[in-house]
C-alpha cells in the first residue's frame, strides 16, 4: 500500500483489520517521512523512536491475535508538549520547564491509551501556549508545510504542522484563545475546540482556567469525530468537567445538511474587523456551498467581534498572570520576548476589571445562545488573513489578533475549523462552524457535509518534491 | 445606563509594575513591561460597557455540595 502517511485514522482501522497494513509498517513509514522532512519543519520537541516502535509491535501482536483495545488501536497520535505523558518532560516549549517530568498521564492521554492509540512524540507549540513563533527558546518554532517561511499558526503549531506534513493522522491540541483552530486553519487541516468541560483538562498545564479547552486535530472531520469519541467524558478530578452523557459524535456524519439552518456571521469579517479579500471571498463561497447542499443559510447578528474578543482577553491576561506571576517576577529573562509581553499584561488589570469581564461574559454568552436558538449552527471566519511570514514580527503582531476564534473560548461553544480555500500565495484559508453547547454532533455533521462537497481536505502541501533531496535523520531522538 | 466609566487618572506604569513585583522585569525589559501595560489597557477598553448596574457576574456563587 502506497502513501501510508496520508491514511486517516478511520482508514487505518480498516486496513489493520483487513491486514493490508500493520501498525509497525505504518510507524516505520511515518518515521521515514519524519526523517526526511522534520529538519525543515520542526514539528517535534521530542520523539522517541524506540518507544513508538515498541508500542506499534505490541499493537500489531494484539491485533493479529484478534484483540481490539479500542477504535484507535495502533493509531499514532501526536501530543502537544503542554500535555503530560508519564515519564516524559512536559516542557511547554520553555526554558522554565525543561526538566518538568510528568509523573502521570494526562486524562486525555490515558483515554487515548485505553483506546489503543500510540502516543507519538511531543509536539512543539508557542511557549506556554501563549507566545508566538520565537527564535529565543530551546527549540525552534514549527514551520508551515505549505510554505516553510510562513507561520503554521499557534499555539498548537507542531500539531498543525505534523498533520499537514503527513507525519501523523491525529494530534492533540489545546485552545485558550484559538490555539487549535489557528494552526488547523493555517495548515489546512481540521481542528475542533469542543464545548467547555467536555474534555478533561487534568494533566494539561493551564493557561487561563476558564478559557482552556483540549481537543482533537486531524485531516478529516470523520477522524476528528472518532478522536472526540475517545477523548470526551466526565472526569471528577477536573472541576470544570461536565457530567453530561454523550454518544457517538459521528452519528450524523452522513446525514447531509438539507434543511439545516446556518447563521452566517458576516459582520465579523465584513464590518467588525474587515478580512483580507481572499478570506472574504472564500467565506462567501463556503456559504454558497452550504446553500447548494440544501442548507438554509441566512445572515445572523452576534455582538461585535471586538467586544467578544476584548472580554476574552481580560480573562486570558488575568488568569495567565496568576499562573506565571512568580516566574515573571523571579526569572523574566527565561521567557521568550513575545511570551513575556503577553503574560505580564495581567499585572495591570484590577479586580474590578475581572468582575466586569465576568458580568460581560454572561451577557455575551446569552446573546450567542439566543442567536443559536434560531439556527442550528453558525458559519464564520477563522483567521482574517492568510498566514504571514514567520520572521515578520510586525505582520505577526498585526494579524495575530485579527481572528474570530476567541469569542467561543469566552462562551464555551463548540467550534470546528476546516479549510475552505487557498490564497493566491498558496496558503490555506479556513472557516469555523460553531454549534450549541454540547451539540458537537451537528457541528461535525455540517463539517462532514461540507467536506464531501468540496476537495479542500484532499489538497496537500508541496513537500513531496523536496523530501528525497533533503533526506537526513531528524534532530529528534 | 452605562455604569462603567474610564478614569481620567492614568496610573504610572512603573508604579503598577513595582506593586505587582515586576522590579526585575522593569529593570531588564522596560519596553516589554510598557507593552504589557498597553495591552491590558486595550483589552479593558474593548471589553464594552454594561447596561445594568446589577448584572450578575458569571459564574454566580453556588455552594459546594
Amino acid at each position: 500500500m502506497n502513501d501510508l502517511h496520508w491514511l486517516t485514522a478511520a482508514e487505518l482501522a480498516g486496513a489493520y483489520a483487513a491486514r493490508k497494513v500493520s501498525p509497525v509498517e505504518l510507524v516505520q513509514s511515518l518515521l521515514e517521512r519524519i526523517d526526511a522532512l522534520e529538519p525543515q519543519l520542526n514539528a517535534f520537541i521530542k520523539l522517541d523512536r524506540d518507544a513508538v516502535l515498541a508500542q506499534a509491535k505490541e499493537a500489531e501482536r494484539e491485533i493479529r491475535a484478534g484483540g481490539q483495545r479500542g477504535p484507535l488501536h495502533g493509531v499514532p497520535v501526536g501530543i502537544k508538549d503542554i500535555i503530560d505523558v508519564a515519564g516524559q518532560a512536559t516542557t511547554c516549549h520553555s526554558k522554565i520547564y525543561l526538566q518538568n517530568i510528568a509523573r502521570a498521564d494526562a486524562e486525555v492521554v490515558s483515554r487515548l491509551r485505553a483506546a489503543g492509540a500510540i502516543p507519538f512524540g511531543k509536539l512543539s507549540l508557542h511557549e506556554f501556549a501563549i507566545g508566538g513563533p520565537s527564535f529565543d527558546l530551546p527549540f525552534p518554532p514549527a514551520r508551515n508545510p505549505w510554505n516553510r517561511d510562513h507561520h503554521p499558526g499557534g499555539s498548537s503549531s507542531g500539531s498543525g504542522t505534523a498533520l499537514a506534513a503527513g507525519f501523523l493522522p491525529l494530534a492533540l491540541g489545546t485552545d485558550t484563545g484559538g490555539s487549535i483552530r489557528n494552526p488547523a486553519g493555517n495548515c489546512g487541516v481540521v481542528g475542533l475546540k469542543p464545548t467547555y468541560g467536555l474534555v478533561s483538562r487534568r494533566g494539561v498545564f493551564p493557561l487561563a482556567f476558564t478559557l482552556d479547552h483540549i481537543g482533537p486535530m486531524a485531516r478529516t472531520v470523520r477522524d476528528t469525530a472518532l478522536a472526540l469519541d475517545v477523548l470526551a467524558g466526565h472526569d471528577a478530578a477536573d472541576p470544570g468537567s461536565a457530567a453530561i452523557p454523550h454518544g457517538n459524535f459521528g452519528a450524523d456524519l452522513e446525514r447531509g445538511v438539507r434543511g439545516l439552518r446556518v447563521g452566517f456571521v458576516r459582520h465579523f469579517h465584513e464590518q467588525d474587523v474587515p478580512a483580507h479579500p481572499e478570506v472574504t471571498a472564500a467565506l462567501e463561497e463556503a456559504a454558497r456551498q452550504f446553500t447548494r447542499e440544501g442548507a438554509l443559510v441566512r445572515d445572523l447578528q452576534l455582538p461585535p467581534l471586538q467586544e467578544l474578543a476584548g472580554v476574552s482577553r481580560i480573562f486570558m491576561l488575568a488568569e495567565s498572570w496568576t499562573v506565571h506571576a512568580p516566574w515573571l517576577r523571579d526569572r523574566p529573562g527565561d521567557y521568550a520576548e513575545t511570551s513575556r509581553r503577553k503574560l505580564m499584561g495581567g499585572a495591570f488589570l484590577g479586580a474590578g476589571d475581572y468582575v466586569h469581564a465576568q458580568q460581560r461574559r454572561l451577557q455575551l454568552s446569552d446573546a450567542v445562545n439566543a442567536a443559536l436558538r434560531d439556527v442550528d449552527v453558525l458559519l464564520c471566519a477563522n483567521s482574517l488573513d492568510p498566514a504571514c511570514r514567520l520572521d515578520d514580527d510586525a505582520e505577526l503582531a498585526r494579524t495575530y489578533p485579527r481572528q474570530a476564534r476567541s469569542p467561543f473560548n469566552l462562551t464555551g461553544h463548540p467550534a470546528l475549523a476546516l479549510m475552505c480555500g487557498l490564497s493566491t500565495g498558496g496558503l490555506p484559508i479556513s472557516a469555523q462552524i460553531v454549534g450549541r453547547m454540547h451539540d458537537e454532533v451537528t457541528v461535525l455533521r455540517a463539517g462532514a457535509a461540507y467536506e464531501r462537497a468540496t476537495d479542500w481536505h484532499t489538497r496537500r502541501p508541496p513537500l513531496e518534491n523536496t523530501s528525497k533531496a533533503k533526506r537526513k535523520p531528524a534532530a529528534v531522538s | 445606563m452605562a455604569v462603567r466609566k474610564t478614569s481620567a487618572f492614568a496610573p504610572d506604569v512603573d508604579t503598577l509594575a513595582r506593586a505587582a513585583g515586576l522590579d526585575k522585569a522593569l529593570k531588564q525589559f522596560p519596553e516589554d513591561v510598557a507593552l504589557a501595560a498597553q495591552s491590558a489597557a486595550s483589552a479593558r477598553s474593548a471589553a464594552g460597557e454594561l447596561d445594568q448596574v446589577a448584572a450578575e457576574p458569571w459564574p454566580p456563587m453556588q455552594v459546594r455540595k
